[in-house]
């Protein structure tokens, strides 16, 4: 993905791909996802939360 | 809350007595930190038998969130799933023989040994088994439904057994009816040539997850039959493991078989077949070798996938009428995890079975980590309730998720990988996902319908789904 290309709606900066902390289902997770190098914002991808970050889910999702 | 002269009354349900086995009324009674099953037949006695020892976790606190139900049906007479049962079946069992090479004093299933041609040291055995004394209970069913609470005819005889075809039927009658998940059981599933054949047939009736429930020892003395298994599509293995020492095997299968145990699990690990080991505890033979079994499991993970307890039960066959001496709680398995790991593992990594009734058993998830460390993932207050819908589907999955080898194995980490990392913790769980559960089988003496009536575990026995406490109750 061209991050520089998706700009912040709030600052018009373009995004930048950073490794960011989650808090996700009670469990701390890192991924690089673009992000406003001004106001630090972080942009979620659609194949990210439909990808990832749902497999994430199902592997926690208990019995 | 009724305070009887002998402790007080925490639960009232219903029950049978151990010798007709007709419905008799039954509490739950807390004395001294102990609580005991007691039940009175009017024509054969009072009964008291110990259900739950400690306060840590108490009976109640592990039931807490689930809503007692009226047992007024007539179960376990006549039981097939009627509409008054409270669950789905999530996995079916299916028994594909009686035969067994082993002859233990304790089979649930009452299997017939010395009928393995290449099994060895069955004379000796034989004397052994000989010994054992009927508990005194008639051997012939007393719920008069003999068809549905036996086996079937076809296997009634001993050493016959369902040809393949017939199998596939039944395979394909569970499969319809979205019973995808099955066990393979006896007997010893592995006494048969065909069972290549047998686990294709399930595969190709549209089973997804097919469990073999095995003692393990062809499946650790002939590596080209247990490939055979895994090209005919088996998921995973439940492997009868009473320990990290051979005394408990002699004391319980009576013979030494840590050896050919160990090599089923190298030779599973090196076909991609998940191993899940499966202890039966018993108080004084192998309850101090709780920590041991499951430091071994977690050593050989990621070819052992985790390790599922069962406290003794005393149904099918056994050498004498138990006493309460005899009988080891989940709670004592949950405190002897944490002490015998010096605390790895915390009771609080562990909740109530959610699939079945929550004093049913336990469960706790976690991934290996380098290094002999452990990620934790069970959160008490995420956990499922009892009462979803779907939690015989959701169970379906997470067992097929965690008991099932990853075809890619996930590529080797250093001891200072960062699980943080979304892609890195992903590879880790489904290569080095491991289990420790648990699941306490009711017999005569302490069976609670309200259990029952949440099963999920049933036999498939002539076209009916029996819960598998019922299916062995006599």
């Amino acid at each position: 993905m061209d991050t520089g290309r998706i700009k912040c709606v709030l600052c018009n900066e373009g995004l930048v791909q950073k490794k960011t902390l989650f808090e996700y289902m009670g469990r701390n997770f890192s991924h690089e996802v673009p992000c406003c190098p001004k106001c630090g914002k972080v942009f979620i991808p659609p194949e990210l939360a439909e990808g990832r970050m749902a497999e994430v889910e199902e592997q926690l999702e208990d019995k | 809350m009724k305070i009887s002269s002998l402790g007080v009354v925490v639960h009232k349900t219903v029950s049978v007595c151990p010798v007709c086995l007709e419905n008799i009324g039954a509490s739950v009674v807390l004395r001294s930190d102990e609580y005991f099953f007691k039940k009175k037949c009017p024509e054969h006695g009072a009964f008291s038998t110990v259900v739950w020892r400690g306060k840590s976790p108490s009976y109640e606190q592990w039931g807490a969130g689930y809503t007692p139900r009226d047992v007024k049906s007539d179960c376990p007479r006549g039981c097939g799933l009627c509409s008054r049962h409270l669950q789905k079946t999530c996995c079916a069992l299916v028994e594909v023989t009686r035969r067994c090479n082993l002859s233990c004093p304790i089979c649930f299933a009452e299997s017939i040994s010395g009928h393995f041609a290449s099994g060895s040291g069955k004379a000796a055995h034989s004397a052994h088994f000989g010994q054992l004394r009927d508990s005194g209970r008639n051997s012939t069913s007393k719920l008069g439904v003999q068809s549905s609470l036996n086996l079937p005819p076809d296997l009634s005889g001993g050493d016959a057994e369902l040809p393949v075809g017939e199998l596939f039927e039944i395979f394909k009658s569970l499969a319809a009816k979205g019973n995808t998940f099955v066990q393979l059981s006896g007997g010893e599933p592995t006494v048969r040539d065909d069972l290549p054949e047998i686990i294709a047939a399930a595969r190709a009736a549209g089973c997804e997850n097919i469990q073999l429930n095995s003692n393990g020892i062809r499946l650790g003395s002939e590596p080209l039959y247990t490939k055979k298994l895994k090209d005919a599509g088996l998921s995973f293995v439940f492997m009868q493991f009473d320990g990290t020492r051979d005394d408990a095997y002699l004391k319980l299968r009576g013979e030494a078989l840590l050896d050919v145990k160990c090599a089923a699990i190298d030779i599973c690990g090196e076909n991609l077949i998940g191993v899940t080991l499966v202890p039966t505890v018993v108080p004084g033979v192998n309850d101090d070798n709780i920590g041991d079994i499951i430091k071994f499991g977690l050593e050989r993970s990621p070819a052992v996938r985790g390790v599922h307890f069962q406290p003794v039960s005393y149904f099918g066959r056994y050498p004498h009428e138990p006493s309460n001496e005899d009988r080891i709680t989940l709670p004592e398995i949950l405190r002897a995890i944490e002490v015998q790991t010096n605390r790895k593992f915390s009771m609080s990594d562990f909740v109530p079975s959610a699939c079945d009734h929550p004093r049913c058993g336990f469960h706790g998830d976690f991934v290996v980590l380098p290094g002999s460390r452990v990620m934790k993932l069970t959160k008490r207050a995420s956990s499922s309730c009892c009462d979803d819908d779907d939690a015989h589907l959701k169970n379906r999955k997470f067992v097929a998720r965690r008991w099932k080898r990853a075809e890619d194995v996930g590529k080797a980490v250093g001891k200072d990988a960062d699980f943080q990392d979304m892609d890195t913790f992903l590879s880790r769980v489904k290569s080095h996902g491991f289990t420790i559960t648990a699941m306490a089988f009711q017999d005569a003496y302490n069976l609670d319908l309200e259990r029952l009536r949440r099963c999920s575990l049933h036999v498939a026995q002539g076209g009916r789904l029996i819960p598998f406490c019922a299916n062995y109750l006599d």
